[in-house]
């Protein structure tokens, strides 16, 4: 008898016992459900490590000129930022030749009024570079970001955070109009559509234009992306050697041999140099990752874990962020683990018990020629149906759970494709372990012990 | 040449420490087209006899020959083809599977035959038998909705399908009427004529024995006695006298 045949049967037999076989079924529903919803949660976190992380900013570096630290972070003594005029657009190209950078943007900054009209507005302009807009992953609402020809050809041309745009031109499309900065007309090209709080009250202008109107030639900062996440301190780790073998911040015999005299206990540490300390600061803004774009439950699941926030690097908080979902995955996988066995114990015993009803049947089949095998397939392809049809009631409910999960928990949870062939493999494969026994039992009664059953 | 040949048959059941000895040395020839009737009182072997010729259980000791071929010694498989492919059942509780329509109860050897029909084909050939027990118009309803006499006429149908060699009825009237039990008895009578089939019929009633073409009788396990009927009723002449009560048909 082919196994076509025997499920036809199974089909019949399930049907007349409909709640039954519902009932039993259910913990293999939710067995599935349970892992469906782990594969979800561990693919969404996945996916939140290298995407929303990415968006967020984790594969940035900032480079600022001047060292915030320069007296030691024992001592705390700043000098303060942007003192040093020692960063040029060379160094950004220089750092641009680093394996694993994406994107370079030199950065002019400038704390000032913007102005249309009566109405003003004190707040950050920076100068920045083309690829600026494709680091952060800037779409426009309106108009566009400013190009390479204007970078180059010093345009007085301007792009509006969303915060600055409500403050100058409340509600009118500004794009076309001007702007006053720093005694000079701009042109606004573009308003960003960011979501960052920090970046929609800033003004965008080409920093070579920046540079021209402040009338200097050195850079406030440098802005690296990492082509991929993980990479950032490690690209970091060469940033600093390379800038202070540009800047000539070598520990030269001399200085090492003045070093006692001149600063003596005043500055014991300068951390990452040697005794001459950095003239910049290099940063990744991972840390800054934990308050932008990520979900918000994440974020705050992240931060209680993290005491030190500062010093966060991308692996940590991959790590965290891995570290939450695998103790979710680990519950989950409990309630899949000890709803399947309790599910398959279930078709063992509905099994059993169909076997016991149906001995005479059996007897029957047996008397007009069927062989063992015969009864062994029609039962064991009946305790698979039956785990079957849960697991298809599970995966329905794994896909839904998961949508729960991300819409209300906030949590990147998307189930794949691929959960429904893993959720029909593990059902069948519980349906053949838990209906293999009643089905031998099935098959290896006695011909003549059926018949007669009562 | 003998359709079944047992030689020095016996066979021992273990009850606890008991042992029963159910048959006790029971040699048997039965010739193609014959209409054996064996007779005796319940526990004399005859039930022991039937399941080891209808292949279901295996002799303790002896010999037994089904259409020439040993089978006293064969694998579980094997003998399950030999029931599928030479043996025709019929019991006292039809033994029809519940819910199952006639026709599907008619199918089902065919389900297991080795050359495998296509499913039109089986339900070709299981409306056919139906319509040879003048059941065409049951095909569908279940056993439940049949009577007695018609639910015994689709276990024949079903105990014909493979075209066997031998029938084996065990107690086949033993659930049904008079007038009943008679058209049975007709059925098989008609079939050992028409088609030479070898009928072997358990029955503890003399009366239902005598439309048997030889009376075997059993006592405790052994033949006592095994000759021809000479005075064999013949079915289709009662019937025929007696007053017409139709079924529910």
């Amino acid at each position: 008898m082919r196994v076509i045949a025997s499920f036809q049967l199974a089909v019949q037999a399930l049907r007349r016992h409909q709640l039954r076989a519902g009932l039993t079924m259910l913990g293999i529903t939710i067995g599935v459900a349970a892992v469906i919803t782990i594969v979800a949660l561990g693919t969404g976190a996945q996916q939140t490590v290298s995407d929303q992380i990415q968006s967020a900013g984790t594969n940035l570096i900032q480079i600022r000129a001047g060292n915030y630290t320069r007296g030691g972070e024992s001592v705390n003594i700043a000098s303060g930022l942007g003192s040093a005029t020692t960063l040029t657009e060379a160094d950004a190209e220089a750092v641009g030749r680093i394996a694993g950078v994406k994107y370079v943007a030199a950065g002019v900054r400038l704390r000032g009024w913007v102005a249309n009209g009566a109405r003003r507005y004190y707040t950050q302009i920076l100068g920045a570079d083309v690829p600026y807009a494709a680091m952060y992953q800037w779409s426009f609402s309106r108009g566009k970001f400013f190009s390479r020809e204007d970078v180059a050809g010093y345009a007085p041309v301007a792009v509006l955070g969303t915060s600055v745009r409500e403050r100058l031109f409340a509600g009118v499309n500004p794009v076309g109009s001007e702007v006053e900065i720093h005694g000079q007309k701009f042109r606004v090209i573009g308003v960003t559509s960011t979501g960052d709080e920090d970046q929609s009250e800033m003004v965008f202008v080409p920093y070579t234009t920046l540079q021209r109107l402040l009338g200097i030639n050195y850079l406030h900062l440098v802005t690296v992306s990492a082509k991929e996440a993980g990479q950032a301190s490690g690209i970091v780790d060469q940033i600093v050697p390379l800038l202070r073998q540009r800047h000539h911040l070598t520990d030269s015999a001399a200085a090492r041999a003045r070093q006692p005299g001149l600063l003596g206990n005043q500055m014991p540490n300068s951390g990452t140099g040697g005794l001459v300390p950095d003239d910049f600061t290099v940063k990744t803004q991972a840390a800054e990752a934990l308050t932008r774009g990520l979900y918000t439950s994440v974020a705050a699941f992240v931060l209680a874990n993290m005491p030190k926030v500062d010093q966060i690097n991308l692996q940590e908080m991959a790590g965290t962020l891995n570290r939450a979902s695998a103790t979710m995955t680990a519950l989950l996988a409990a309630i899949a683990a000890i709803s399947l066995i309790v599910g398959g114990i279930g078709i063992m015993n509905i099994m059993m018990v169909a076997v016991t009803e149906r001995t005479r049947e059996i007897g029957i089949r047996r008397a007009v020629g069927a062989k063992q095998r015969d009864v062994m397939l029609q039962f064991l392809v009946e305790a698979v149906t039956l785990s079957l049809c849960g697991g298809l009631a599970g995966i329905v409910l794994g896909f839904a759970a998961s949508l729960v999960v991300a819409r209300i928990l906030e949590w990147p949870a998307e189930a794949p494709a691929w959960g429904i062939a893993l959720g029909f493999g593990i059902a069948g494969f519980v349906g053949v372990l838990f209906g293999y026994y009643p089905a031998r039992k099935a098959s290896t009664l006695p011909p003549i012990d059926a018949l007669r059953y009562e | 040449m003998a359709v079944i040949s047992v030689r020095n048959l016996t066979k021992t059941y273990h009850v606890g420490e008991v042992a029963v000895h159910a048959l006790r040395g029971v040699s048997l020839e039965i010739e193609k087209g014959e209409f054996v009737a064996v007779v005796g009182p319940s526990g004399s072997g005859k039930s022991t006899l039937m399941h080891i010729l209808g292949c279901l259980d295996s002799p303790t000791s002896g010999e037994y020959f089904l259409d020439g071929a040993d089978v006293s010694h064969l694998s579980d498989d094997e003998l399950s083809e030999v029931r599928n492919h030479k043996i025709g059942f019929v019991f006292q509780g039809f033994n029809l599977l519940p819910r199952t329509s006639a026709l599907e109860n008619v199918e089902l050897p065919l389900l297991y035959n080795a050359g495998s029909l296509s499913a039109t084909e089986r339900r070709r050939r299981a409306m056919e038998a139906l319509a040879a027990v003048g059941l065409r118009d049951r095909a569908e309803h279940h056993p439940n909705q049949l009577s007695g006499g018609q639910q015994q006429r689709v276990a024949i149908a079903r105990a014909l399908m493979n075209r066997p060699s031998i029938l084996l009825a065990d107690e086949p009237t033993g659930n049904l009427d008079s007038r009943t039990s008679i058209e049975v008895l007709d059925i098989f009578q008609s079939l050992r004529e028409e088609r030479g089939i070898t009928i072997v019929l358990i029955t503890h009633e003399p009366s239902v024995a005598e439309y048997g073409s030889r009376i075997v009788a059993f006592k405790d396990g052994r033949i006592v006695s095994d000759t021809p009927n000479l005075r064999q009723r013949v079915a289709r002449g009662e019937l025929a006298e007696m007053p017409i009560a139709r079924e529910d048909a």
